[in-house]
């Protein structure tokens, strides 16, 4: 697995920096019996509110985007950027809103986000002796309207 | 707390839905009482006096909701956000939407006293009642999504609140009016009458609303069928067209043709109808609260050509997948070239998901292959269902009467079909698949569709008389408002948003036939004779659409 590919939010593969993270429960399962929920809702529109309603697919879902970031996404840098850079599509609360840093050595490394300029952005400065490796930047930000959204940035620095 | 979370994402937007509905009929219950009731006691004391109670009533009933849904609303939201922070609940109390929330709940509970005492309606009262529901319902513009907007922030919220105001004048004055249709018919006419200038207001300012949130969220057609956001929007329109055209029908039964034979019976159903669609309107709406709003996705959207490629009908899909079947290798060759290019563009772009929510594995061809087959061979059985049933209404073909026996196909199809492993098509053996809390789902659904089908046969064979009568439609119903209310992909997983789109049209036609059932089983006679080709020729679309269906 390449270090900026996507997995599932919650999930890390082995030997991957996002190994460590405790794992938050997930919805996946076999996709033929969630298939076969989703089948049951149109099928079984009469019978959907006496029980088959668990079995539809719901993806969750939540509203604060990143627009752009530095740095971006898959990015492989030769040095690190001085600080992390965040522009949602929502006002956040930046009281309460965490950025964590995950290295190669797997430790989550909290950054202390910088004060607020700008309602959408989020900025926390970068440590200066990141060395060469993979790196995820996991953010968590709360939008005004209350909606809960996280998310990860991986990148890689090549070394000075 | 891990349970928490793995919750929060459905139970948010289904308390979202919840509490828009109590909220909404709480807004429309105190605009009746005050401006509709109390002057209509200078013509009709009498009238005026009982339905004040009821409208009270209402108001209490709807409020106590209210109060304890935005509680438990808010509660969810800080307890995950407490979980996911790792801190405090002392440090996320201060946070906007918490105190949203307490202005919300505070507006509600002064409602409540306002409410409590019996009695007429003093002027001071009146004022009170009306000034805070406009304090809930700026309060619950203060929680919305406009609140966090970063451009139109002003012209969204304005919107929001016209929008809000309107369905409350609307949608949430219909219980009380028709708890108003009890009293002697020139009183009823006459409070359908009065009621219809604020439908109308209603109509025009949730118009207003929508036409801020076009601007504000939705920015173009092509978001319409591209994003989550555009089609469930798209759905509310529909929806909202349906109730238009119900609420034209009672303008003219009311205004124009009070002359027509049990008119006021018609206006009765038709109220019945558009409240059952108000609250498929407002699961809708609670839905779109957990989704970015269209504008906000430009990227990765489903294009008209994708949307006409998985309409266009093909072959259904009659026989058992199996992996002797050749065209398994080559679609899942095709899935796994999508899979590997949408990883790509996925890692060029930020992602974003809600706490606890999870991803779905990548698509199988063999999962498809089922998942369409089992959609295809449902469809035949709701297809020949619907037919049965037109046959039925033509009275012409006795036996057609038994048409819920067609549903015992369903029920020996998913408790067979549902999980292939389990006996009697695989080896583990019944009770020890029981075990598996999924097993034991697809068993329950499975046995329902059986007790539905006995039920409504019954129901046919005139055995079961009464409330019963209703399970049929009611389901029909909530199935429709419940698939219109699941949560939805944050980004646009096109995929999922292909098989949600093919979702929508089932919705509507279980809200419509579901409507039309209760209108035949209810009358009058002259609506009932036309409901009764309604509710089939529905279950003929929703069949058509399901034997069509396709995943890939």
């Amino acid at each position: 697995m390449s270090e900026h590919e996507i997995t599932a939010p919650d999930e890390a593969a082995p030997g991957d920096p996002r190994q460590q993270e405790p794992a938050l429960p997930h919805t996946s399962r076999p996709r033929r019996r969630a298939a076969l929920g989703a089948l049951a809702a149109p099928l079984l529109a009469p019978l959907l509110a006496l029980g088959a309603a668990p079995l539809l697919p719901r993806p969750a879902a939540a509203h604060a985007l990143v627009l752009s970031s530095t740095p971006a996404p898959g990015a492989r840098l030769g040095a690190a950027p001085a600080k992390v850079v965040l522009r949602f599509n929502s006002r956040i609360d930046h009281g309460r809103s965490r950025m964590t840093l995950f290295g190669p050595d797997n430790q989550p490394q909290p950054l202390a986000l910088a004060p607020e300029t700008d309602p959408a952005l989020v900025e926390a400065p970068l440590p200066a002796t990141l060395g060469a490796g993979s790196f995820r930047l996991r953010w968590q930000v709360l939008a005004v309207d209350g909606h809960i959204t996280r998310g990860d940035i991986f990148f890689t620095l090549a070394g000075r | 707390m891990e349970s928490l979370l793995d919750l929060y994402g459905f139970a948010s937007v289904v308390l979202q839905a919840l509490l828009l509905l109590a909220r909404t009929v709480l807004l429309g219950s105190v605009v009746f009482w005050t401006l509709l009731v109390v002057p209509l006691g200078a013509a009709m004391p009498g009238a005026a006096h009982q339905l004040s109670g009821t409208a009270r009533r209402l108001v209490l009933g709807a409020g106590l909701a209210t109060l304890g849904l935005t509680f438990l609303a808010a509660a969810l939201a800080v307890l995950a956000l407490a979980a996911t922070l790792n801190t405090g609940l002392g440090a996320v109390l201060g946070a906007d939407f918490v105190r949203a929330a307490l202005g919300a709940m505070a507006a509600t509970v002064l409602l409540l006293l306002l409410a409590r005492a019996d009695g007429a309606l003093e002027p001071l009262r009146r004022f009170g009642l009306l000034a805070a529901a406009a304090t809930l319902l700026a309060a619950a513009v203060a929680g919305s999504h406009a609140m966090a907007r970063t451009e139109g922030r002003g012209m969204l919220m304005a919107a929001t609140f016209v929008h809000q105001v309107g369905a409350a004048l609307w949608i949430g004055g219909l219980p009380a009016l028709w708890l108003g249709f009890r009293l002697p018919e020139r009183a009823a006419r006459a409070v359908g009458q009065r009621y219809s200038p604020f439908a109308m207001a209603g109509v025009g300012l949730i118009l207003l609303g929508a036409l801020g949130f076009w601007l504000g969220y939705i920015g173009g057609v092509p978001a319409v069928y591209g994003t989550a956001y555009g089609a469930m929007a798209g759905t509310k329109m529909i929806l909202l067209g349906l109730l238009l055209a119900l609420g034209g029908a009672n303008y003219l039964l009311l205004h124009r043709l009070e002359s027509v034979p049990s008119g006021l019976l018609r206006v009765k159903r038709f109220v019945e109808s558009e409240m059952a669609l108000g609250v498929a309107v407002l699961a809708i709406a609670g839905s779109l609260t957990s989704v970015p709003p269209a504008a906000d996705l430009l990227e990765d959207r489903v294009t008209w050509h994708e949307v006409v490629e998985r309409f266009t009908p093909g072959t259904p899909r009659l026989t058992s997948p199996s992996h002797e079947d050749l065209a398994i290798p080559a679609m899942q060759a095709q899935l796994d070239a999508e899979w590997q290019a949408a990883q790509q563009r996925a890692a060029e772009r930020p992602q974003a998901f809600t706490p606890g929510e999870g991803l779905l594995p990548p698509r199988n061809a063999q999962d498809i292959a089922w998942s369409e087959y089992n959609h295809n061979w449902s469809g035949i059985v709701v297809l020949l269902v619907g037919l049965a049933a037109l046959l039925d209404a033509s009275r012409k073909v006795p036996f057609t009467r038994h048409w819920p026996l067609l549903f015992l196909g369903l029920f020996l199809f998913l408790f067979i079909r549902s999980d292939p492993e389990v006996w009697p098509l695989g080896e583990i053996g019944l009770f020890a698949s029981l075990r598996d809390p999924e097993v034991v789902q697809h068993k329950l659904a499975a046995l329902l569709v059986l007790g539905f089908a006995l039920a409504e046969w019954a129901v046919r064979l005139g055995k079961l008389t009464g409330r019963y009568r209703y399970v049929f439609p009611l389901s029909m119903l909530a199935g429709g408002a419940l698939l219109l209310a699941h949560t939805h992909a944050i980004a646009n997983f096109k995929e999922l948003l292909l098989v949600e789109l093919s979702h929508l049209p089932l919705a509507i036609c279980a809200l419509v036939g579901g409507c039309a059932r209760v209108i035949e089983l209810r009358g009058p006679d002259v609506l009932a004779r036309r409901a009764a080709w309604v509710w089939p020729a529905c279950l003929v679309i929703i069949g058509s659409f399901l034997l069509i269906y396709r995943e890939a």
